[in-house]
């Protein structure tokens, strides 16, 4: 027999591989044209429904397919040891550097710490956008700028520079506030008005204070103020030791007036007659 | 990782954070201060009072949550992280809440 009926009426033809199939054998309908070689014909032929090897639609995988595709798997190869329990090397901080982006930062950072004498460190929790711009408003009002750095940048430009001390602080998110003048009592009464933004320490000066500190700092009286203080301190020794070493001539001074008044009294008593042109030579 | 854990502050009434900025034991304290003052968390409750309290004596980093029944829970951040704080502080204010529902359903029949 030269034709198998196969599952959902698909017909085989069993190749003849010798001699040419008879042309009344062949059922009507499409089938695969025959190649004239006869040494090159297949075993089985599909010869209806002729869905060749590429299709446009998904075509399912023949089952000795699927059994050679899943034995012949990719498997990855496993380290002996796993690498999460081997030392770590530490060559990532080496890669920062090349980053242009992240050298205008640190620039910019040593900026700010260069050319202002106030830099206060706060934690920033979520804030909602208008009191952000409110905020700003009012601490530029005092010539306060708020600056926003990322803790990654900060932290190799701080410790390589004097301000290694501040380190700690630049953990979790943050916020500079930055001035050229010190109006730390103002910069507090704003920040009282936010809760969302806690003071850490500050920067005053080059003195690192904490915020106790920055709020001992608000308290002190104006810069002239204190300086008046301190020459009137310094000056009082000397000028008690000019008054003590001018108190024994200012003594006999003082004594001489008196002495020469109670004269004048005395002669201006007795002398009530004569005429007023010898008062004028007793006074000499 | 964090800020996915949602916290429902209703039975809490006032948190207290306290910790030393200069100290190195505090990155998880202040992280769980910020996650507290997200939006999402503090839309649950606005009468919760979070305070913030900076100190320079080289204190341990404190937590301090006081509930609306009077509970209390203290909370050491100095060898915690911040997702174990807050899942603590969320399984107590859940737990808390579901008591609060069951009180309410039976005074109501």
């Amino acid at each position: 027999m030269a034709a198998l009926r196969g599952g959902s009426g698909v017909l085989w033809r069993r190749g003849e591989g010798r001699h040419r199939g008879h042309g009344d054998r062949l059922p009507p309908g499409p089938s695969l044209p025959v190649p004239l070689s006869a040494g090159f014909l297949p075993a089985l032929q599909l010869v209806r429904r002729g869905s060749k090897a590429v299709t446009r639609h998904w075509k399912a995988m023949h089952f000795q397919r699927q059994k050679l595709m899943a034995v012949t798997e990719y498997v990855a190869p496993r380290p002996a040891v796993p690498p999460r329990c081997l030392p770590r090397r530490k060559e990532a901080e080496v890669a920062e550097e090349d980053n242009g982006y992240v050298r205008l930062l640190q620039r910019q950072v040593e900026e700010a710490f260069r050319d202002n004498r106030m830099i206060a460190v706060c934690q920033y929790n979520a804030m909602p956008g208008e009191d952000m711009v409110l905020l700003r408003h009012y601490l530029h009002k005092h010539n306060i700028e708020v600056k926003f750095f990322l803790n990654e940048i900060v932290r190799p430009v701080l410790s390589q520079s004097k301000y290694r001390n501040l380190l700690p602080l630049f953990v979790a998110r943050n916020i500079l506030l930055v001035s050229r003048e010190t109006k730390a009592k103002e910069m507090l009464r704003v920040l009282k008005g936010v809760p969302q933004i806690n003071l850490l320490g500050a920067c005053i000066d080059d003195t690192i204070l904490s915020r106790q500190g920055v709020e001992n700092f608000a308290k002190l009286p104006a810069l002239e103020v204190v300086q008046g203080q301190a020459v009137g301190a310094l000056s009082l020794l000397p000028s008690q030791t000019s008054s003590l070493l001018q108190r024994s001539s200012a003594h006999l001074t003082a004594l001489l007036d008196q002495h020469i008044r109670r004269l004048q009294e005395g002669e201006g008593g007795t002398l009530a007659q004569p005429s007023p042109a010898q008062s004028p030579q007793g006074t000499h | 990782m964090a800020s996915k854990v949602h916290v429902v502050l209703r039975p809490v009434k006032s948190i207290v954070v306290r910790f030393c900025p200069f100290e190195s034991n505090v990155e998880s304290t202040r992280n769980f201060l910020g996650c507290i003052n997200h939006k999402r968390i503090q839309a649950t409750n606005k009468n919760c009072e979070v305070t913030a309290d900076v100190r320079h004596d080289g204190s341990e980093p404190l937590v301090d949550v006081m509930f609306v029944d009077g509970d209390r829970l203290i909370m050491k951040g100095a060898n915690l992280t911040t997702a174990e704080m807050l899942t603590a502080l969320g399984t107590r204010c859940n737990a808390k809440e579901i008591k609060e529902e069951q009180k309410s359903k039976k005074k109501s029949p």
